[in-house]
């Protein structure tokens, strides 16, 4: 078979790190290939490579056989015909489709952009991705899915015969991910050679052909994905066993005690949504992405406005003027989905992003001491066995998960008796789960109470003691017993469906 | 000693390029290198570091301010009025921190209550607030200004230093503190590292930011009360112009345009490079119109350097490693 890409003893090193340590394997034309492992395993530093991010690094990689070396991603893409489509896809959101598409080359006539040959090109090629948005449309109409399409459409347009797609369902619901595993398919009926890489060990059964896994950036194994299971791919990504799926060791010590109930409240994108939180239990809400489920969250710890309804903590209905600071001060904060930008402080160090919550635990009479952050801080890294155990790095040159760790910290630097998880493992390889799920029933074997907001449904089930569905901004089922947990009726809940 | 190196890498370069610059107007004239220079330039930087050390601290939040010299002159006005028609002195300047309060406050309702961007905001209130310093005196100047008043700031204690250098440096004190010493501080560099996830960490954003363009205006009014007691007399047209220079002096300390990065100390010594420029030119007798050259041309050095920085650590790192 011919080798569409060939990474000969590749070598990276950064300040202080060596993160791809003689990497050396290929990928046929024309198969959709993985490249698996936890995050930090090295993935994204290889890609970056192959796109021609990094210039500097040891070893060869060859293209159909040829040796290159790009000056930087657009070269790759044009002169290499090699495309890389973004977990979190750059596009200009104000331009149009067909703009977006051929943004730097642009067919032109004379001086002018000939924009009746870009929109017959672009919806050309929109066609065969079965896409139904039109080149002359504009961008910030598209859903995540279909600016997905638009990434792999600019792709097609430079004629691209290999494309990369790093976590391209992270952010898509399950109707847009069937569409792009079709036309994954579909472009590689046609020849293109695909790197997939993803968390989501589903995605990679249904999808790929062959997968190459990354170790602490060494290469490990390249496998044939049909001859192999679910748990060989993860004990070669982690190097030892770890549960596959979210499972949980022991039920909550659950109570009857209401500590947060919801009337009736409605906001910009959900409406009517009644529930109640009792101390000590894990209440799942699933339901799509853009269900409306991260509104309520946000509303409920004052970083959005009500339009009506009551919310209870404790007993008490929270005051008319509600904020983050009250809703933290009043015991309750939120984990956000994304992050990088709603997570962490992109300039401040991991000592300072987990003391931001709780400062005046760290005062030495009227000022705040560093040292004391600094102390606990180590204290939580220590032990939730945070990775690299180093305070006083930037929090946004962390892994995921880790990331994800600190964030955690800081909640439990604080007093909050309920801590709300938006996605709490997105992004987030295969060990670090199962640490964060660890975590969560040590904090309710504490006794605090969790909301877990999950677009993942094994992660749902497995970790959930009771369950809300909701759909397009209401609430369509509660299940209030594992054993009523069904992944059939579930998903038709959350589509609407009775 | 390494560590105050690498805390403080930025505000020490300044530094050292602050004396660089220093030796170089003594090297083409002696008088430079006197005690009643160094004193002129100390007095020289006085109003411009005031505002200074109140921009940067409203650039940390992400925003600007760029009515303070307006508040500036409204203040001047508003005290030289009080103090000519015989109030107390001491009372006169409690309401000239208290307009300074209010004119902040509003700033500070326009960029938090109703989400208007700090720039367009304060480009709104700067021509607002030289509009009534104008409409109030009708263009014309308040002159005359007693003694008592102009002694507290203008005075001069052992050795020739003028009260008002004592004001800049508690000033700046203070801001130090707020910064690097208070919980106000933390949320202040955490607003700027990144709103909405300090809002989501139970940051009450609102409030810090009241407290920054309150915090600025506040300064910007200290300053407009200093320079009339300086001159003996206030104008509305004073104090224009001034926010570009605030500016320019935070930038040049290190203080991130984007928010987020900035010192006390950093803009001290921003302020005070600008200082020794201006004095500098006037001893060595060059024509004052370059001074605007080299300003700029510093201000653009001090800018790149920030990459250059990167470069340069890059480049070591690499060859420990290696």
């Amino acid at each position: 078979m011919e080798k569409a890409v060939e990474f000969v003893k590749i070598n990276k090193h950064f300040p202080g790190a060596h993160v791809l340590k003689d990497v050396s394997f290929s990928v046929y034309a024309g198969e959709v290939h993985a490249l698996l492992g936890e995050n930090g395993a090295g993935k994204s530093t290889l890609l970056n490579i192959l796109h021609g991010v990094y210039a500097e690094y040891e070893g060869e990689v060859l293209l159909h056989g040829k040796k290159v070396s790009f000056k930087g991603p657009n070269d790759a893409i044009v002169n290499g015909k090699i495309s890389k489509v973004h977990q979190e896809t750059l596009v200009v959101k104000d331009l149009t489709v067909g703009q977006n598409v051929t943004l730097g080359y642009e067919p032109r006539k004379g001086v002018f952009v000939d924009y009746a040959k870009m929109n017959k090109d672009v919806d050309e090629i929109l066609g065969q991705l079965n896409c139904k948005f039109k080149s002359s449309d504009l961008v910030s109409e598209l859903t995540a899915g279909e600016m997905q399409m638009l990434a792999i459409a600019r792709a097609l347009y430079h004629h691209s015969n290999i494309i990369s797609l790093d976590e391209p369902t992270a952010s898509l619901t399950m109707k847009e991910t069937e569409a792009l595993f079709e036309v994954i398919q579909k472009l590689k009926k046609a020849g293109v050679t695909i790197l997939y890489v993803s968390h989501r060990l589903e995605e990679i059964f249904q999808i790929c052909d062959r997968a190459t896994i990354l170790r602490d950036g060494e290469y490990i194994e390249t496998i044939t994905v049909a001859e192999s299971t679910r748990e060989d791919l993860i004990h070669s990504m982690v190097g030892r066993s770890v549960a596959a799926v979210a499972s949980r060791l022991k039920p909550s010590p659950m109570t009857d005690e209401v500590v947060l109930s919801v009337d009736k409240l409605s906001g910009d994108k959900f409406s009517e949504v009644s529930f109640e939180l009792h101390k000590g239990e894990i209440l799942g809400f699933f339901g799509l992405v853009g269900a409306g489920r991260t509104e309520v969250m946000r509303t409920i710890i004052g970083a959005d406005d009500k339009i009506s309804g009551k919310i209870h903590l404790n007993g008490k209905e929270i005051p008319r003027i509600w904020n983050t600071k009250k809703a933290l001060n009043a015991g309750i904060g939120l984990l956000p989905e994304d992050r990088k930008t709603q997570g962490f402080m992109n300039l401040s160090m991991n000592y300072e992003n987990v003391a931001i919550s709780s400062l005046e635990k760290y005062m030495k009479g009227p000022f705040v001491n560093t040292k004391k952050k600094i102390v606990n801080a180590k204290h939580y890294f220590e032990e939730m066995d945070v990775h690299p155990r180093r305070v006083d790095y930037l929090t946004k040159n962390m892994s995921g998960g880790n990331q994800q760790k600190v964030i955690l910290a800081r909640w439990m630097s604080t007093d909050v008796d309920i801590i709300i998880f938006d996605e709490p493992t997105k992004g987030v390889d295969v060990a670090a789960k199962a640490e964060i799920y660890r975590l969560m029933e040590q904090l309710v074997e504490e006794g605090k109470s969790l909301i877990v907001v999950s677009s993942e449904l094994p992660e749902a089930m497995g970790i959930s003691d009771r369950m809300l569905i909701m759909c397009e901004g209401k609430i369509t089922a509660e299940l209030s017993k594992k054993i009523d947990f069904n992944e059939d009726s579930i998903l038709n809940y959350a589509i609407g469906g009775i | 000693m390494k560590n105050i190196w690498i805390k403080n890498k930025r505000e020490l370069v300044v530094l050292f390029a602050t004396i660089v610059m220093a030796c170089v107007f003594t090297a083409l004239n002696a008088t430079f290198f006197t005690y009643n220079n160094f004193l002129t330039i100390l007095q020289q930087m006085v109003l411009n570091g005031i505002l200074a050390v109140g921009m940067m601290v409203t650039i940390i939040t992400g925003g600007i301010d760029l009515s303070v010299g307006c508040t500036f002159a409204i203040t001047g006005i508003t005290v030289a009025s009080c103090t000519v028609n015989g109030m107390n002195p001491v009372l006169a300047i409690l309401v000239g921190l208290v307009i300074g309060a209010v004119l902040g406050f509003f700033n500070g309702f326009l960029v938090t209550n109703m989400k208007l961007q700090p720039f367009i905001a304060t480009l709104g209130t700067m021509s607002l607030y030289r509009g009534i310093a104008y409409v109030v005196t009708g263009g014309l100047p308040v002159t005359s200004v007693p003694d008592s008043y102009r002694n507290i700031f203008n005075g001069k204690m052992i050795g020739g230093i003028r009260y008002y250098i004592i004001v800049m440096i508690v000033v700046f004190v203070i801001a130090y503190i707020l910064l690097a010493k208070t919980r106000t501080g933390d949320y202040l560099y955490a607003i700027g590292g990144n709103e909405e996830a300090a809002k989501l960490s139970g940051v009450n954003v609102n409030k810090t930011k009241y407290v920054a363009y309150i915090f600025c205006s506040v300064c910007a009014a200290i300053a407009g009360m200093v320079m009339l007691a300086s001159l003996g007399s206030a104008e509305a047209t004073a104090g224009s112009g001034y926010e570009t220079n605030a500016i320019a002096a935070a930038a040049i300390g290190g203080t991130r345009m984007a928010g987020g990065k900035g010192t006390a100390l950093g803009t001290f010594i921003g302020a005070l490079m600008l200082a020794v420029l201006k004095v500098g030119m006037v001893v060595i007798n060059v024509d004052s119109f370059w001074q605007f050259v080299v300003t700029g041309i510093i201000i653009i050095v001090a800018s790149y350097f920030e990459f250059v920085q990167q470069d340069i650590e890059k480049f070591m790192v690499r060859r420990k490693t290696a």
